[in-house]
């Protein structure tokens, strides 16, 4: 389980996150919906350990994330994939995904590998294995990226935003594999602006607002009266629909 | 005055000797600068002010000071306090220092270049602060350094000439002594000329070379 309470933080004189609570469980998907700038990627950077926070707890399996010593094991426990994938440029497909389970799980690199290449058939891209990240298209590499983050075994992947950066061919790509993942039981943490999408594969919705959590409520009732009740949701999912 | 190169065919093997102890003491003081490079590089970025702070002190050192009196110093003067070492030594161990600290600002620069989103995927993924520097930041600002590198290292070569300042009969050395002994002072310069010239034409074109090896995959589209 991912624990979240009183989470704050904050960058300079701005609050980005003002007193989060969230569950997420084993097993579910969580959508984290909100405007620009409402503090969701800072929300996924918080959990993986990339900002360092100012009050409140964050635990994965129980460790604690802004401990030291915890933060490696909490790190093992979960995967992310980046909006601009972040590959590393100088390594193939293949030697991307495996380069954190041999160094981290001491996995032997012939396996890793076999590994990886079973992950990219997995995700329909088997003939681009030791192509360089410079060689792939954007949705090849977030599939990629999303390989990467599946090798280690995660039991959370972390997803931030992983199509804003895509066209509209690229991110049908790259959902259509989120989904699947989905419906094979992957927990998901799922940052997005792609809203029908996430009503299609989420458990849950969570919606940020000014660093703030203005609502936490199961997928169908976000999407019906309950969601709709509240102001902001409403106006932000009008809106959303009208583009 | 008749310009005639074969009056040096005699002092072939004699200036070839020389040629030999310059390759040697380049070669050496590459590696050598490189390794410093790199390690005062990394110190340079590291997290711990201490390390960021000696490292800049040794960077402004021995940038901001002339090679030659580096290198008197460390021949004449540390004997004075009972540091013996010999020429070439001195000569290695003075061009790795001196060139370690031309070689670490470019290798920092090319580490700062890094994408932050590339080194943040891999420390999400729990790699080692260790490994992260070895498997990742460095060969990608490896990679972006190479011609930067290229210059620093053929600028080191035509330093090590001054080596013949401390009793060293290395290219530039010897042809000195072939000079007075022939009185041809034209002719065996302009031997050494041409030898420097074609020494680091050669270099230039070996780190053109590696350039491309390394960045073979890094164009957009290649396949």
């Amino acid at each position: 389980m991912i624990g979240i309470t009183g989470l704050r933080k904050s960058f300079g004189a701005a609050t980005v996150l003002n007193g989060i609570d969230l569950e997420i469980r084993q097993g579910e998907v969580v959508s984290v919906l909100g405007s620009s700038g409402s503090g969701k990627s800072t929300l996924i950077r918080c959990i993986n350990g990339l900002e360092k926070i100012d009050a409140g707890r964050i635990t994965v399996d129980g460790f604690d994330v802004s401990k030291p010593r915890d933060l490696a094991e909490a790190r093992k426990r979960s995967g992310t994939v980046f909006q601009l994938f972040n590959l590393y440029p100088h390594m193939t497909a293949v030697q991307n995904i495996a380069l954190a389970p041999v160094e981290v799980l001491k996995v032997p690199r012939k396996e890793a590998e076999a590994e990886a290449r079973r992950l990219l058939q997995q995700v329909g891209l088997s003939e681009r294995a030791d192509a360089y990240p410079a060689q792939l298209s954007g949705g090849q590499r977030q599939r990629v990226g999303i390989c990467r983050a599946l090798a280690m075994k995660p039991s959370y992947l972390l997803l931030d935003e992983v199509t804003s950066a895509l066209d509209p061919e690229m991110t049908a790509e790259v959902l259509s594999i989120l989904a699947n993942l989905a419906k094979g039981g992957t927990t998901m943490v799922f940052v997005t602006h792609e809203i029908e999408f996430a009503r299609s594969i989420s458990s849950r919705i969570a919606f940020l607002d000014k660093g703030q959590m203005i609502a936490d409520l199961p997928t169908e009732e976000f999407f019906s009266d309950k969601g709709m009740a509240l102001p902001r949701v409403a106006q932000f999912l009008s809106k959303m629909r009208k583009d | 005055m008749k310009f005639d190169l074969s009056i040096l065919a005699k002092h072939i093997p004699f200036l070839l000797e020389g040629a030999w102890l310059t390759f040697q003491a380049c070669l050496l003081a590459v590696i050598g600068s490189l390794v410093v490079g790199l390690l005062v590089a990394a110190a340079r970025t590291s997290a711990s002010p201490l390390l960021n702070r000696l490292s800049a002190i040794y960077v402004d050192i021995f940038r901001n000071i002339p090679f030659i009196v580096q290198l008197f110093f460390f021949y004449f003067g540390l004997p004075e306090i009972g540091i013996y070492i010999d020429a070439f030594t001195t000569g290695v161990i003075a061009m790795s220092v001196a060139g370690g600290a031309f070689t670490s600002d470019v290798i920092r620069s090319g580490i700062l270049a890094i994408d932050p989103g590339i080194i943040e995927a891999a420390q999400v993924s729990g790699l080692r602060k260790s490994t992260i520097l070895r498997k990742i930041v460095m060969p990608i600002a490896l990679r972006a350094s190479v011609r930067p590198l290229g210059s620093v290292f053929i600028n080191l070569i035509l330093t090590s000439s001054i080596l013949s300042t401390i009793t060293l009969n290395e290219l530039t050395g010897s042809a000195k002594i072939v000079a007075s002994q022939t009185f041809r002072p034209f002719e065996v310069y302009f031997v050494l000329l041409v030898a420097y010239a074609a020494l680091t034409w050669f270099v230039s074109i070996l780190i053109s070379m590696l350039h491309r090896y390394l960045n073979r995959n890094q164009a957009e589209g290649a396949v």
